[in-house]
């Protein structure tokens, strides 16, 4: 931002800060209950991605036409999706992470900010430079990008009211997640688990940006933010403390220093307990002979107290992972009958190909099944330790760094990545978009050098064997039994986030282009194809008594829309982001919103 | 041998449908556009992709063409994501087949491979 803008900020800004420092909430809760509106990248604290609209319906939606389109003129992998409030709507961009504020109307552009952000930042981004949308509360945009900037913008002008940096990529951390608001904090992680990052959480004043609690991954308790005493874990059948030095004493030495546990998730929060909810990534390196231990706390399920980061709970997934299976993966909140009885509950679909149920409020562990029956690496979670019951040829440890681990299910993509699921309010079953890919992993020895990579392990990936062939599956999960309903599936990975409707529709997008649209059944009822991939999530909202959907699309290889984008020459849009390894060929592209109605009768 | 393989293997991993030019209008339209851009959106390239365009729409099903043709284009995604496609002999295979049909109806209608 220009130094007018800045400049201009101070009066707004100050403003701002006293009319809101007396109020301890924020208008995001009320926003979520109102369905017109879509107020949070997930449409609620809980991470439902349902909404209450139902001018769609099972019946209409093979109808449904385009009403319009935005290109953000940016290339490379669109996730996340727009917020719509009110009469506006606030969209985001890959790097370099601009922010739209389109006007719902007549799609003209009310602001646009694009923040100037050091190009060294995308090499250090793994798996491409994208960014998950951004967060809304009390008239702010906040946006968290690739640099690790969390910056909050005034929702009407765009102008910068505040920013803060809480990383620094030169160690290679970087950021991918959408900021939460919960109540009067703004939530944000940090990615780079593959260059050693140590993983934490910071919650921020959403007036002035200062950082309230950090939680940390790894390390010591004072610094995880856990109360040795009363921080529970389930242990042999039932919850009991964590105990001293918890983290510490699963790695060798100083390693937890360089431990990996990033969250660049969705978390969600329970109002009712004041907790908010997240997952850790992969511990740092991914070769597993390195780091001895069961490395606590990455790919663990953290519960916190909003106000004060305290740990109340927590839950190791995948201790001692040996395949590179992230716990980020988003914490839905449902209250479900679990096994025939009442619970609050919070249901994860993990990378290990297991999907949790636990007791939210407790954090018992009630239920881990796989969601995917190709899923070999473990033969089941046990229950009365909660560890996951691991097959020896399939562990890249025992196997040893420079050894071919064959035919693990699933791959380092994971069962399921970040794309998040879909809970329907009205049927109580979860939708959610999957991988069905296995792998051959290879480890090998590596030195941490800061800001490089460290990974160390090669690997191979292919469609799950003796299957139907696909990559992919779109399944409905009823996670209080623990069971599948129905797969339908899919020639490749299901890349883009669900949502479901109270018009008994659920969508979700797929890797060639096509948003679909499926009954309570899983049967096809409509589908179109759009400019590229989607990796998207999808999002409906109502404008003047009409109802909406909407969705990105872009992961890079487009066709044809160098021309929606209105981009003539190669590299326009591009800015200083290249890497495609054939980038020549297919340049004149962008990402591009679609947005879908009925059509007038 | 080997060319029945692939035959047997995309006959599994695409279900083709039957087909008959069920191409949609926008779909022809994009690969048209797309394929005049590539030439700098020259005129007779008007005629030429619409050839092209024609050509494969009568040798696969709409949804084929899409799946095939994604295919080829993740060969050059970077990162993990591009791995999954330059990986997986299905993909791998999709790609081969459709780089093959498109240069062969490139050739029958006079447009120079780039």
């Amino acid at each position: 931002m220009s130094f007018h803008t800045r400049f201009t900020c101070w009066g707004v800004c100050l403003a701002l800060a006293a009319g809101a420092a007396s109020a301890a909430d924020s208008d995001i809760a009320k926003l979520t209950k109102d369905p017109k509106v879509w107020a949070m990248q997930a449409g609620d604290f809980n991470n439902h991605r349902y909404s209450e609209l139902k001018q769609i319906t099972s019946k209409n939606a093979r109808n449904l036409t385009v009403a319009w389109t935005f290109s953000t003129g940016v290339l490379r992998g669109h996730e996340g999706g727009p917020l719509v409030i009110g009469d506006t709507m606030y969209l985001h961009s890959p790097f370099p992470n601009k922010v739209f504020a389109i006007a719902l109307e007549d799609q003209s552009i009310r602001w646009k900010y694009e923040p100037k952000q050091d190009p060294a930042v995308i090499p250090v981004m793994c798996c491409d430079t994208v960014n998950r949308g951004v967060a809304y509360a009390n008239g702010k945009i906040f946006l968290q990008q690739a640099d690790t900037t969390l910056v909050a913008l005034d929702a009407k002008t765009g102008n910068e009211l505040w920013k803060i940096k809480v990383g620094d990529p030169k160690l290679g951390e970087t950021t991918t997640n959408t900021p939460h608001v919960f109540k009067d904090k703004v939530l944000t992680g940090i990615s780079g688990g593959e260059f050693g990052v140590r993983g934490r959480i910071t919650a921020h004043d959403m007036n002035t940006g200062k950082i309230l609690w950090k939680a940390w991954s790894t390390g010591p308790d004072n610094e995880l933010l856990v109360d040795p005493a009363k921080t529970m874990t389930w242990t042999d059948g039932k919850m009991a403390p964590i105990g001293p030095d918890s983290s510490l004493k699963t790695w060798q030495g100083d390693q937890w220093k360089l431990g990996g546990g990033t969250t660049w998730g969705w978390y969600s929060y329970d109002p009712d307990t004041n907790l908010v909810y997240y997952g850790t990534g992969n511990p740092s390196t991914w070769n597993p002979r390195q780091r001895p231990g069961d490395n606590k706390w990455s790919m663990t399920i953290f519960a916190r107290d909003l106000d004060t980061g305290m740990a109340k709970w927590v839950y190791q997934m995948t201790p001692h992972d040996e395949w590179d299976y992230d716990g980020v993966n988003e914490m839905i909140l449902a209250d479900i009958k679990v096994k025939g009885k009442p619970r609050k509950a919070l249901v994860h679909f993990d990378r290990n190909g297991f999907a949790y149920t636990m007791d939210r409020v407790s954090g018992e562990l009630l239920i881990a099944e796989k969601y995917d029956p190709v899923v070999n690496w473990a033969t089941h979670i046990d229950m009365k330790s909660g560890r996951p019951q691991v097959v020896a040829k399939y562990s890249t440890d025992k196997n040893g760094p420079d050894v071919n681990t064959k035919g693990v299910c699933p791959s380092a993509l994971g069962t399921k990545d970040q794309q998040p699921a879909s809970y329907s309010r009205k049927t109580g079953l979860f939708y959610v978009p999957t991988n069905h890919v296995c792998m051959d992993y290879e480890p090998f020895q590596i030195e941490y050098t800061a800001g490089q990579p460290y990974v160390g392990s090669t690997l191979s990936m292919y469609a799950a064997p003796n299957s139907h062939g696909g990559m992919g599956n779109f399944i409905a999960w009823d996670a209080g039994t623990g069971k599948m309903v129905w797969s339908k599936p899919e020639r490749f990975s299901v890349w883009s986030g669900a949502l479901s409707t109270a018009g008994d529709v659920v969508f979700y997008g797929t890797l060639e282009g096509y948003i679909k649209a499926v009954d309570l059944n899983g049967k096809e009822l409509w589908k179109f194809k759009t400019p590229s991939g989607i990796i998207g999530n999808v999002t409906t909202w109502e404008y003047k008594g009409k109802q909406y959907i909407g969705v990105l699309s872009g992961i890079g290889g487009w066709a044809g829309i160098g021309l929606a984008a209105g981009l003539t020459k190669g590299t326009e849009g591009l800015g200083a982001v290249g890497g495609y390894k054939d980038l020549a060929k297919y340049t004149e592209l962008g990402g591009v919103l679609t947005v879908f109605a009925l059509p007038e009768r | 041998m080997k060319s029945l393989r692939l035959l047997l293997l995309i006959a599994l991993t695409l279900p083709l449908t039957a087909h008959g030019d069920d191409f949609p209008t926008s779909g022809r339209v994009e690969y048209v556009l797309e394929c005049m851009q590539k030439h700098d959106g020259k005129q007779e390239y008007l005629y030429k992709c619409s050839c092209v365009v024609d050509r494969i729409a009568k040798a696969l099903a709409y949804d084929d063409y899409v799946a095939m043709s994604v295919a080829l284009r993740y060969q050059s995604l970077s990162g993990e994501r591009g791995g999954l496609f330059r990986d997986a002999a299905s993909n791998k295979d999709m790609a081969g087949k459709f780089r093959q049909i498109e240069a062969d109806a490139h050739k029958a209608c006079a447009v120079p491979q780039r």
